[in-house]
């Protein structure tokens, strides 16, 4: 099938390229682009582990063609900071000890964003109703939810 | 009087959180290489079949297709963790003997390309009756799966002490049978493999093993090249288990694909495939009979487990020795017999899932002790604390219990659950809701286990190098999978060194610079690579004090070693610096200071292979849960609303690692493995193959954990510690089945206990009273 063009603003850089239809969102970060930072962890929408933002909503990347975000603004975990300057959930993971294997703290950072941009002060309902399509096997999730809370703005 | 570390006890982030946070980790799947392609695995649809050709004409054809791979492309060398046990091939070329057997496999420019291949090849399977119940295959008659003259891959026993005796002092006897089903591992990165063949003839693998250096071992064996000829790199594993311990065939797979090829190549499991093909935790049939005398000791205990060994040999014959130990360990139970069936059926096969089949048995066993606790009128706790194995206690099957907090995480559990008053309290709290408390203990190996690999492999080594600006690398074979070891090990180097821990580098899971270590499993890195780390960092230190004596005219022993520097013990003043002492070490005396230490569970004592008598670890852990569930009685559904767990640790390295690990197996696994967790098997076909349908605890099954670590200080362990890893989800779903008894007076003696067998319960309870 043809190859269709595409142009996506991703961290604040713009990319135009040609791709397939049936090329998820996902695939096209981690393949075209090589952000790998999102991770791949069912590609069917069910692990969160590939958690984006696409013009400021949480989105499972795997469940989204990259042609349905032409046009888009996404953020993935590349985007919230830098070493010098990482984002404060990052900062409030690293001290909390959210992070174990890591493989799933990529999409917990951005469905945890997204909490905040909309919730600045969640419950720990609203929390816990966020993140629940976000699965992680090592850390049993405490010590995220204290992370999260501890940027509340109360 | 306490000791004072600089480092251990702090509570520390991880070394590699920064990274993780920033999404830089680059994972197996992250890696790109020039030329690189894709690999796929074909995968049986069949549990029992006759492979009798296998035509892949059409699919090498294909455009992008650099190679299509068989039996025939390979040594055909059989492979297993104990070589003496091997029937597993990476492709099989007779038979195939689970759906999701490994027939085939393509290399193609993409996915696409891969997948379009796999398609195009055509297998000629005359199907073969197969056998799924480890009871039916065990029968004479039943059809055979491997050439074995039955499917029964191990029956063995043991006794200690006089069972038939015990029982006969017995006041009161107990008797049940409990089931655990398949559980798979869920790892949140699938298994995954980048194997690059270059024309020098050197194998290069990154791979998502947890025992990098075992695994160029096997490589080495099923392939035919020479060790020196592979470099093995555990790249950042996403979680592990036991799920990628020992080679996993895309291992082998890919590399054999590369050396066809001669491309670099990547094959990375789907969901689906995990499901599919993962190993799992083994399925174990429990009977027990458990006597005790009336004042609550028991004096005996009788066991015995079928286990279904699935297609292929792994680990079962270990995890059966494993659970076999755990009889009279925990408790003194002076008359044991045990007896386990270990049967091979067309399911997919088992293989090391945390725990080692210790989940299983505990699960069973603790259970059971509730029942005679209530038969002999007594609490849970009460007669938990009157058999409590204590310090120095040699249990019936000779292993020696040096540190032991068994009581103390018992009283410590029980005190801040308020068990007493919420045992006796009101378990109704509204028109359909209850709520109960429950408790259950563990003891694992705390240091690995000897019996282990066939070839007595329970060791680690380390070297440790000091750099002239005075900072250290440390190079350990172990692996890091997210437990957080690289850490716990910089921050034994650096309390042995007296240097900072950011002047520690970690170099692990690269063979070609590491020696050679058995890898993360067992509750041992802490201890066994903690130890080695240890001693590597105490020869380091003997080097610096060498040539510091020498500088300061000072006698070795009055040197010490902290805040980076080496001080003339009482003349503060005096001292030089590691990175002085390392300069001149190397660039004036031609002498670079390099340390290396090696552990290999000397404490330990390998069992007799005829009784199984012997010492089988070197330190212990134990831990009691408490569990609080609120059950809704018209729907069946259980609610874990609070946890109380206490882990002797030894000495908390890192004591947010070990929360970490405690917390995460309570949630993420404990309550999945009591409430939700079951691979459903029909026919052999996994019917559960993503996490729709296989469920595992979310947030939003989070429930407070209230952690409490117990410091026993063991006299073996680095600093005192011991391994926590496992244990950490070893007690919870028995915790979690007795407070569903507080509850609502039911036992459900078999995981996941799903609302449906807690509704079918409770209406059989008041069936039975109505009657």
């Amino acid at each position: 099938m043809a190859k269709v063009p595409i142009t996506i603003s991703v961290n604040g850089d713009t990319y135009e390229a040609l791709v397939k239809p049936s090329t998820t969102l996902l695939d096209f970060l981690r393949e075209h682009l090589f952000l790998t930072g999102t991770k791949k962890g069912c590609d069917t929408g069910e692990c969160g582990a590939c958690t984006v933002l696409l013009d400021g909503r949480a989105v499972n990347s795997c469940l989204v063609l990259a042609v349905d975000a032409n046009g888009g603004q996404v953020t993935t975990v590349e985007g919230l900071g830098d070493p010098e300057h990482p984002h404060p959930l990052q900062k409030a993971f690293i001290e909390h000890g959210a992070i174990q294997c890591g493989y799933c703290t990529p999409g917990m950072l951005i469905s945890s964003k997204a909490l905040l941009d909309r919730s600045p002060n969640p419950s720990e309902t609203e929390i816990k109703t966020a993140l629940a399509g976000n699965l992680c096997r090592c850390g049993g999730y405490l010590k995220i939810i204290e992370a999260i809370k501890s940027l509340a703005k109360v | 009087m306490e000791e004072t570390y600089q480092v251990i006890g702090k509570r520390v982030p991880r070394l590699d959180a920064l990274s993780k946070a920033m999404g830089d980790l680059r994972y197996v799947s992250d890696i790109q290489l020039p030329g690189i392609l894709i690999g796929k695995v074909l995968r049986s649809p069949l549990p029992h079949a006759k492979i009798l050709q296998i035509d892949i004409s059409r699919a090498i054809r294909i455009a992008g297709v650099k190679a299509v791979v068989t039996a025939a492309d390979t040594p055909r060398r059989k492979f297993c963790m104990n070589p003496a046990w091997a029937n597993n091939m990476l492709l099989q070329d007779e038979k195939v003997r689970y759906v999701g057997d490994q027939v085939a496999a393509v290399a193609a420019i993409d996915e696409d390309t891969a997948l379009e291949a796999l398609s195009l090849i055509k297998v000629d399977y005359e199907p073969l009756p197969a056998v799924f119940d480890p009871e039916e295959a065990m029968k004479p008659g039943a059809p055979r799966i491997h050439q074995e003259e039955s499917n029964i891959a191990l029956h063995g026993s043991r006794n200690f002490g006089d069972v038939e005796q015990g029982f006969r002092e017995a006041n009161s006897i107990c008797e049940g049978t409990y089931y655990s089903p398949a559980i798979a591992h869920c790892c949140m990165e699938p298994r995954g493999c980048v194997a690059d063949y270059d024309r020098s003839g050197k194998l290069t693998v990154w791979s998502t093993t947890q025992t990098p250096h075992p695994l160029r071992e096997e490589l080495s064996e099923v392939l035919g090249l020479p060790q020196s000829k592979i470099s093995v790199f555990q790249a950042p594993v996403g979680g592990a288990f036991g799920a990628r311990m020992g080679m996993d065939p895309i291992d082998g797979i890919a590399a054999v694909l590369s050396m066809k090829s001669q491309r670099p190549v990547k094959v990375i499991n789907t969901r689906e495939e995990e499901f599919l093909s993962s190993r799992i935790r083994y399925p174990m049939k429990i009977w027990i009979r458990s006597g005790a005398k009336k004042n609550g000791r028991l004096v005996a205990r009788e066991i015995k487990v079928i286990t279904d060994n699935g297609a292929y040999n792994h680990e079962g014959q270990y995890i059966m020795g494993n659970a076999g130990s755990k009889l009279a360990q925990l408790y003194a139970v002076p008359n044991i017999r045990y007896e386990g069936l270990l049967v091979y059926t067309n399911n997919v096969y088992g293989g090391a899932f945390r725990g080692y089949g210790n989940p299983q048995i505990t699960y069973a066993m603790e259970t059971q002790l509730d029942q005679i606790a209530e038969s002999l009128n007594m609490d849970p706790v009460e007669i938990r604390l009157i058999n409590a194995n204590q310090p120095g206690s040699m249990t019936v099957s000779g292993c020696r219990i040096t540190s032991c907090g068994l009581t103390a995480c018992i009283e410590m559990v029980s005190q801040n659950a308020r068990w007493r008053e919420k045992k006796m309290g009101k378990k109704e709290i509204g028109p359909s809701l209850r709520r109960g408390i429950g408790l259950a203990c563990m003891i694992h190996g705390a240091s690995g286990v000897k019996f282990f690999w066939g070839k007595d492999c329970n060791f680690s080594s380390a070297i440790i190098k000091i750099n002239t600006d005075g900072s250290v690398d440390l190079l350990t074979g172990s692996a890091e999978l997210g437990q957080g070891s690289n850490t716990t090990l910089a921050m034994i180097a650096a309390e042995e060194l007296g240097v900072s821990l950011s002047d520690v580098n970690v170099i692990n899971g690269d063979t070609d610079t590491t020696p050679a270590c058995g890898g993360a499993w067992g509750t041992r890195q802490t201890f066994t690579a903690g130890n080695a780390v240890r001693q590597a960092a105490s020869e380091v230190k003997k080097q610096l004090f060498g040539v510091v004596s020498r500088l300061l005219e000072a006698p070795l022993q009055d040197l010490e070693a902290r805040d980076n520097k080496i001080y003339v013990r009482g003349t503060p003043g005096k001292y030089v610096t590691v990175k002085e002492a390392a300069a001149e070490s190397w660039r004036n005396r031609g002498n670079p200071i390099i340390g290396r230490g090696g552990n290999d569970d000397p404490w330990s004592v390998q069992p007799d292979p005829k009784t199984g008598y012997g010492n089988v670890s070197s330190a212990y852990a134990f831990a009691a849960q408490a569990a609080e569930v609120e059950v809704d009685v018209e729907t069946g559904l259980v609610n874990v609303i609070n946890f109380w767990c206490a882990h002797d640790v030894g000495k908390a390295i890192n004591p947010i690692g070990a929360e970490c690990q405690i917390e995460g197996g309570v949630i993420s696994m404990g309550v999945g493995y009591a409430l939700m967790e079951n691979l459903i098997l029909q026919g052999g076909q996994v019917q559960n193959t993503n996490f729709a349908d296989y469920k595992i605890p979310t947030m939003l099954d989070t429930c407070q954990v209230n952690t409490y670590l117990i410091e026993t200080i063991d006299e073996h362990g680095p600093f005192g510690a011991k391994g926590v890893g496992e244990p950490a989800m070893i007690p919870s779903a028995a915790a979690v089945a007795s407070a569903i008894y507080d509850a609502v007076g039911i036992w459900v003696t078999e995981v996941p206990i799903t609302p449906e067998k807690v509704l079918k319960a409770i209406k059989e309870k008041q069936r039975a009273k109505e009657q």
